[in-house]
């Protein structure tokens, strides 16, 4: 067998390969797989945060804020509990970030309102003095994507398995539903709104994006 | 070969010799380190020539032999050699090693990023303990404006006066229409502290309504209007609040503000979240003390 390897040179490095991939399979597979297991109350997002996250994409919010808080004491005392691989199990993909422009967002929904969002996006150096970060008026007239978000949710379950519409989980249903259920917790993030334009269109039945970006942020916890 | 080890010791000692004339001053000094140092030179010059002779000798003088394997590769033979039995010993037990260091040896419970964030937090706590355990006021005062500036000044701005009506000025204990909002609308917001809450609509006369958010806003000064009555119950005849009652309506007291913090607070201007569990008794107690001192502009 190995003289037969000897002579040649393209099969010896076939073997070659899947020795060390194998040594590399074995180290890696087994905490890779337990570490990606859900953290216990770890839930999927609901539609409308969905709609929310395709927003803070869109608007590459990942380009300036990470979401990732590192086991170092100064870290926590700012942002609370470091964060564990198992709570991005229902992240896809995950928004860790590089670099912190801004603070870390990972648990932003602990220690900011919705009302402190909805006066930040319109003018975040009013509420921030000295803060670097651009307006996002737009986001108080454009509507959020919700069939997108809906058929994002839908793939995650079909294709990943995300577990929707189980016990203790969120609901997900047929599209007519999710639309109806992203539309109250809609409603129930525009109460505590001011902008009155922004309070019209949700009664009206449009979801502006900020109201699905406040959803998502409030969810990150 | 006898004429290559003539010129192998006329290169050592040629060699030597050069290395004397540098750096021979190193015999002269007490440092026995630097004379080590210099032996070591010589030994290395000596046993690199020695062995450079030796197989320079070898590749003038050897001849073939032995027996030839099977395979040769475009007329390139291999000799049926057996393994020096040294690297053979080394070989094997590096393979008995392998299997114990895999199974048992494998160092796991070494080094833990967790752990080492476990023992910082703990080593921290002490030292806070120790240097912390009775603070003036001073030490309060510069403890509550770190924490306000990176906790609090996000919302409540840095001044504490709330960004133009965005969150509680902090200067002030309460404002009118925060006064005139829990008497309409009671308030549950502090169950820790005060479990029974303050129910709604105690007073339904806007104008008495208008008169107590007057008075009460303004600091409880002068005389409290008829309808206060209904407040002293709960707040105190002098509004100073009760334990486990009703909280202080004249200033932030250690009691209100450690109670805020812990519950968060949903009001007429916002939702103020929990920080429950993010800042510890004396940090509280510190933003406190904080906010009473910057009362006012």
């Amino acid at each position: 067998m190995f003289h037969w390897l000897e002579q040649r040179p393209f099969f010896f490095a076939v073997a070659l390969f899947l020795t060390v991939a194998f040594a590399g399979f074995v180290e890696i597979i087994p905490d890779f797989a337990k570490a990606s297991q859900p953290t216990v109350g770890t839930k999927p997002y609901s539609v409308l945060e969905l709609a929310g996250r395709q927003v803070y994409i869109k608007d590459s919010c990942n380009a300036c804020h990470s979401q990732l808080v590192r086991p170092f004491k100064s870290e926590t005392d700012r942002y609370g509990m470091y964060s564990l691989s198992g709570e991005y199990a229902y992240d896809r993909p995950f928004l860790w970030g590089s670099k912190r422009t801004g603070p870390d967002l990972m648990r932003v929904g602990n220690y900011r309102t919705t009302d402190w969002h909805e006066n930040h996006m319109m003018a975040p150096s009013e509420v921030v003095p000295g803060s670097i970060m651009p307006a996002y008026p737009h986001q108080f007239t454009n509507e959020a994507d919700i069939a997108t978000a809906y058929a994002n949710a839908n793939t995650q379950k079909e294709v990943f398995g995300t577990p929707y519409d189980q016990a203790d989980m969120p609901k997900l249903g047929s599209w007519d539903e999710a639309n109806a259920q992203a539309l109250d917790d809609a409603k129930a993030i525009a109460k505590d709104m001011k902008n009155q334009e922004v309070k019209d269109a949700v009664a009206g039945g449009k979801i502006p994006e900020v109201v699905a970006l406040i959803a998502y942020l409030n969810s990150l916890k | 070969m006898k004429s290559m080890v003539i010129g192998g010791i006329l290169l050592v000692v040629v060699l030597m010799l050069g290395t004397y004339v540098i750096a021979g001053d190193a015999f002269q000094t007490d440092d026995y380190i630097n004379m080590l140092t210099m032996v070591g030179a010589f030994a290395i010059i000596a046993i690199t020539v020695a062995t450079a002779l030796k197989y320079i000798n070898q590749i003038k003088n050897d001849t073939a032999g032995g027996e030839l394997a099977d395979e040769n590769w475009d007329g390139i033979g291999e000799y049926k050699n057996a393994i020096p039995s040294g690297w053979g010993i080394i070989f094997i037990g590096s393979i008995i090693w392998m299997f114990w260091y895999f199974f048992f040896g494998y160092p796991t419970n070494q080094f833990s990023q967790v752990g080492q964030y476990n023992e910082e937090v703990l080593g921290y706590n002490e030292k806070f303990k120790e240097q912390f355990a009775n603070p003036n006021e001073d030490t309060l005062k510069a403890m509550g404006e770190s924490v306000f500036l990176v906790q609090c000044a996000p919302c409540h701005g840095v001044d504490a006066m709330g960004i133009n009506g965005k969150a509680q000025d902090l200067t002030k204990r309460i404002s009118k229409e925060a006064v005139a909002h829990a008497i309409t609308n009671g308030s549950k917001n502090f169950t820790s502290e005060y479990p029974a809450g303050m129910p709604a609509g105690l007073l339904s006369d806007p104008k008495a309504i208008d008169e107590v958010a007057t008075y009460v806003a303004g600091g409880l000064k002068g005389t409290a209007p008829a309808s206060f009555a209904s407040c002293t119950a709960c707040h105190g005849a002098n509004g100073e609040g009760m334990p486990k009652v009703a909280p202080n309506l004249k200033a932030y007291s250690d009691e209100l503000v450690a109670t805020v913090l812990t519950n968060g607070k949903k009001g007429h201007i916002g939702v103020m979240p929990s920080f429950k569990g993010r800042l510890n008794e004396t940090q509280e107690k510190a933003l406190a003390t904080y906010i009473r001192s910057i009362k006012g502009e």
